[in-house]
C-alpha cells in the first residue's frame, strides 16, 4: 500500500474527527466499565482470599465436643476433651501432618505501660505463629522452641493490644503483667486481614508459650489443636485420621461429627475459592456481554458513517479507487477509533484503580471498604479484554467496510 | 477510440425490467468532441456510465482503445477509470473534507505517482484552471465555477485520453458555463476525446457531433 495514500486517509480522518467522537467516547466508556468491573471483581476475591489466610493458611482446628451417638455401650452426650498428650500421638500416627500446635486460652487482666486491659491470653505452641499467619513487626519475633522448652515469660501481642497499652511507643522489650506475672514483650503482630475468628480477633490477643501458660493457668485440657497438613490435598484424609485416632483413644464413633469439633479451613477455603472464581467469571461474562452489545452499537454507527459517505465512495471509485482502497480506509478508521477509545478507557481505568488503592487498608473486619476498595488491575485481565476487543473490532469494522466496497459506483454517485 | 456494438442495458426492478439502452452501436474516434442529447429517461447517463466503465452493459460488445471492456474485472475497470478517463459531474462531486489541492491529487494517489511529479502535476493543473491561490480551500469555500474548474483539474490528473462530462454546466449560470466550455475546447485542442451529456443546445453547440437518444436508441 502506498504511503501517500495512507497519509491522505489520515488527513481525511482528522478532518472528520468530530463525526467519530461519539464512537470513540462509546468505546472509551465500554473499555472503562469492563476493566473496572473485572479489576474490582478480581480485587474482591483477592481480598477475601487474603483475609481467609488471615485466620490461617492450610489450617485444620480441633475442638472439644460432645458425642451424639451411642458407641460400644457408652451413651451419647458424653463430653470429649482433648489433652496435651494428643499432640505427640497425632504427630506420631499421621505422617501427613507438617505442623501441629496446642492452644489454651483464658481471659486475664493485663497491665502494661501504666494501663490496664482485660484480654484473651492464649498459650500456644511455637509453630502456631506460622500456621496463623502471624508475622512480627520489624524488631520483634514470635516465640520459638527454646522459649517453649524453658517456659519463658515472653509474650507476642496483637497490634490492637499494643496500641492500647503502649500508644505511639514500641512495646518490644517492655514488660506486661499477666495475672500478676511479668512477661517481656518480644514481638508485635503485623496487621493482617482476617475474616474468620473465634473469641475475638488476633489483633486483640496476647500469645505466650503453652508451657508458660500451663504454669499460670490450672486448666488441664486444651481448647484447640492447630494442624497444618504437608499437602493441601490431604486435608480430608488428615481429618478422617484425627477422628479415627482420637475416637479410639476417647472411645467415640469416628463417624460422629459432634464428638469432636473439627474446623477444616482448607475445605472451607476451597469452597469459598470456587465461589469467588464464580463471581469473577460471572463479572467477566457480564463484561463480555456488555462489550458485545457495545460493539453491535459501534457496528451500527460504522454503518451509518459508511452510508453517510456513500457518495464520496462513489466519487473515489470513479477516480479509480479499487475495492481494497475502500476497505482499507474504513478498516484503518475503525482500528484507529478503537485504539484511541481503548487507550483512553484503559488509562482512566488504571488511574481509578491506582487512586482507589491509595485509600489505606482498613483492618476493621466490618468495613466493606476492606474488600471493595482493593481493585487489582492485572495483565491477564487486559490481555483477555484485548483479545475479545480485537475480535469485535474486526467484526464491527469488516462488515461496514465490505459493504462500502461492494457499492455500485453509479448508484453511489447518485446517492443523496 | 471507442467501438460499441449492439449494447443493451436492462435494469431489473423486481418483476418489471426497464430497457435503458436498446441495440446501441457507436464509434468514437480520438479527439472528437461529442454531445449526447435527449430527454430525461432516454438513456444518456446510462450510456455515459457504460462508456466510463462505471457500469457494464447487459449485452453487446464494447471496445475501449481496442480492449474488450466486457472481459475486465472490477480492479481492471478501476485502473481504466483512473488512467484513461476523467469524470466531470453536474454537481462537481469534490470530496468535502479535502482541499482543492488534495482533490486534484487524489487520482494520482490511487496509481502511486511519485511525490515530486505529483506535486508538479497538481500545480500545473491548478495553474491551467486558475486556482493556484485557492489550493488550500475546501470545496465549500469555493464558488460553483471554481468547484467545477477544480473538478476538471482533478479529471485531468492522470492525463486521461477521454473526458466524460455529465451536464457539466447544469448547476452554473450561463456566463460561468461558457467559461467551463472554454476549458473543454482547450482540452479538445490538446487532443483529448470529450463526451458530454447535456440538454442545452447552446452548450451542445461547442461540440462537433451530437448523438441524440430517445427511449434508449440512437436516432
Amino acid at each position: 500500500m502506498r504511503v501517500p495514500l495512507l497519509r491522505y486517509f489520515a488527513r481525511e480522518f482528522r478532518k472528520r474527527k468530530k463525526k467519530t467522537a461519539l464512537i470513540t467516547f462509546a468505546i472509551t466508556w465500554g473499555t472503562l466499565s469492563i476493566l473496572l468491573l473485572m479489576s474490582f471483581g478480581r480485587g474482591l476475591s483477592n481480598s477475601f482470599r487474603l483475609s481467609f489466610k488471615g485466620l490461617g493458611d492450610n489450617l485444620i482446628m480441633i475442638y472439644r465436643g460432645q458425642t451424639s451417638k451411642d458407641y460400644h455401650g457408652l451413651p451419647k452426650g458424653r463430653r470429649i476433651m482433648i489433652y496435651p498428650g494428643d499432640i505427640a500421638l497425632l504427630r506420631a500416627l499421621i505422617p501427613e501432618i507438617e505442623l501441629i500446635a496446642p492452644e489454651s486460652n483464658n481471659f486475664y487482666t493485663i497491665t502494661g505501660g501504666g494501663r490496664e486491659t482485660n484480654r484473651n491470653v492464649c498459650g500456644v505452641g511455637p509453630s502456631f505463629g506460622v500456621m496463623r499467619s502471624m508475622i512480627a513487626e520489624s524488631g520483634g519475633r514470635f516465640f520459638n522452641e527454646e522459649d517453649e522448652r524453658g517456659a519463658r515469660r515472653v509474650a507476642f501481642i496483637g497490634w490492637n493490644m499494643a496500641a492500647n497499652l503502649f500508644p505511639g511507643e514500641n512495646p518490644v522489650g517492655r514488660t506486661i503483667i499477666i495475672d500478676r506475672v511479668p512477661f517481656t514483650v518480644i514481638g508485635v503482630m503485623k496487621k493482617k486481614l482476617q475474616s474468620s475468628s473465634y473469641q475475638g480477633f488476633d489483633a486483640d490477643h496476647a500469645y505466650i508459650p503453652h508451657s508458660t501458660f500451663s504454669r499460670i493457668d490450672d486448666q488441664l485440657y486444651l481448647d484447640r489443636i492447630h494442624i497444618q497438613p504437608k499437602r493441601r490435598e490431604d486435608n480430608q484424609l488428615v481429618e478422617r485420621r484425627i477422628r479415627e485416632i482420637l475416637g479410639r483413644k476417647y472411645r467415640f464413633d469416628p463417624k460422629d461429627d459432634y464428638a469432636l469439633g473439627i474446623w477444616n479451613t482448607i475445605e472451607q477455603a476451597e469452597v469459598a475459592g470456587k465461589v469467588f472464581k464464580g463471581i469473577e467469571i460471572f463479572l467477566a461474562v457480564i463484561g463480555a456481554l456488555t462489550l458485545l452489545i457495545g460493539s453491535v452499537g459501534v457496528t451500527n454507527l460504522m454503518y451509518a458513517l459508511v452510508k453517510e459517505r456513500t457518495r464520496e465512495i462513489g466519487v473515489k471509485m470513479a477516480l479509480g479507487a479499487r475495492r481494497r482502497h475502500i476497505i482499507l480506509q474504513f478498516l484503518l478508521e475503525t482500528l484507529f477509533i478503537f485504539s484511541k477509545g481503548t487507550f483512553w478507557g484503559t488509562a482512566i481505568a488504571y488511574a481509578i484503580v491506582r487512586l482507589t488503592r491509595l485509600v489505606p487498608v482498613s483492618y476493621e473486619i466490618t468495613g466493606i471498604q476492606t474488600y471493595l476498595l482493593r481493585p487489582i488491575f492485572s495483565l491477564d485481565i487486559l490481555i483477555i479484554f484485548l483479545a475479545i476487543l480485537g475480535t469485535l473490532v474486526f467484526l464491527s469494522g469488516i462488515f461496514p467496510a465490505a459493504r462500502a466496497s461492494r457499492l455500485n459506483p453509479v448508484e453511489a454517485l447518485r446517492y443523496e | 477510440m471507442i467501438e460499441m456494438k449492439n449494447i443493451n442495458k436492462v435494469y431489473k426492478m423486481g418483476e418489471v425490467s426497464l430497457e435503458a439502452l436498446k441495440e446501441v452501436s457507436l464509434m468514437i474516434g480520438p479527439g472528437e468532441f461529442i454531445s449526447i442529447m435527449g430527454p430525461s429517461g432516454s438513456g444518456k447517463s446510462t450510456l455515459l456510465n457504460i462508456i466510463g466503465c462505471l457500469d457494464t452493459p447487459t449485452s453487446g460488445s464494447y471496445f475501449f482503445e481496442e480492449r474488450n471492456v466486457a472481459g475486465l474485472n472490477l480492479d481492471q475497470l478501476s485502473t481504466i477509470r483512473n488512467r484513461k478517463i476523467g469524470f466531470v459531474f453536474q454537481n462537481f462531486n469534490l470530496l468535502p473534507y479535502a482541499t482543492t489541492y488534495e482533490n486534484v491529487e487524489l487520482p494520482m494517489l490511487f496509481n502511486g505517482k511519485p511525490g515530486k511529479k505529483r506535486r508538479e502535476r497538481v500545480l500545473e493543473l491548478l495553474e491551467m484552471v486558475g486556482l493556484v491561490d485557492r489550493q488550500l480551500h475546501r470545496p465549500s469555500e469555493l464558488s460553483g465555477g471554481e468547484q467545477q474548474r477544480a473538478a476538471i483539474a482533478r479529471a485531468l490528473a492522470n492525463d486521461p485520453s477521454m473526458i466524460l462530462a455529465d451536464e457539466p454546466t447544469g448547476n452554473l449560470d450561463s456566463k460561468t458555463g461558457q467559461e467551463i466550455m472554454g476549458l473543454f475546447v482547450k482540452l479538445q485542442q490538446q487532443g483529448r476525446t470529450i463526451l458530454m451529456v447535456t440538454h442545452d443546445t447552446n452548450i451542445a453547440s461547442y461540440s462537433q457531433r451530437t448523438i441524440n437518444l430517445l427511449d434508449g436508441r440512437i436516432i
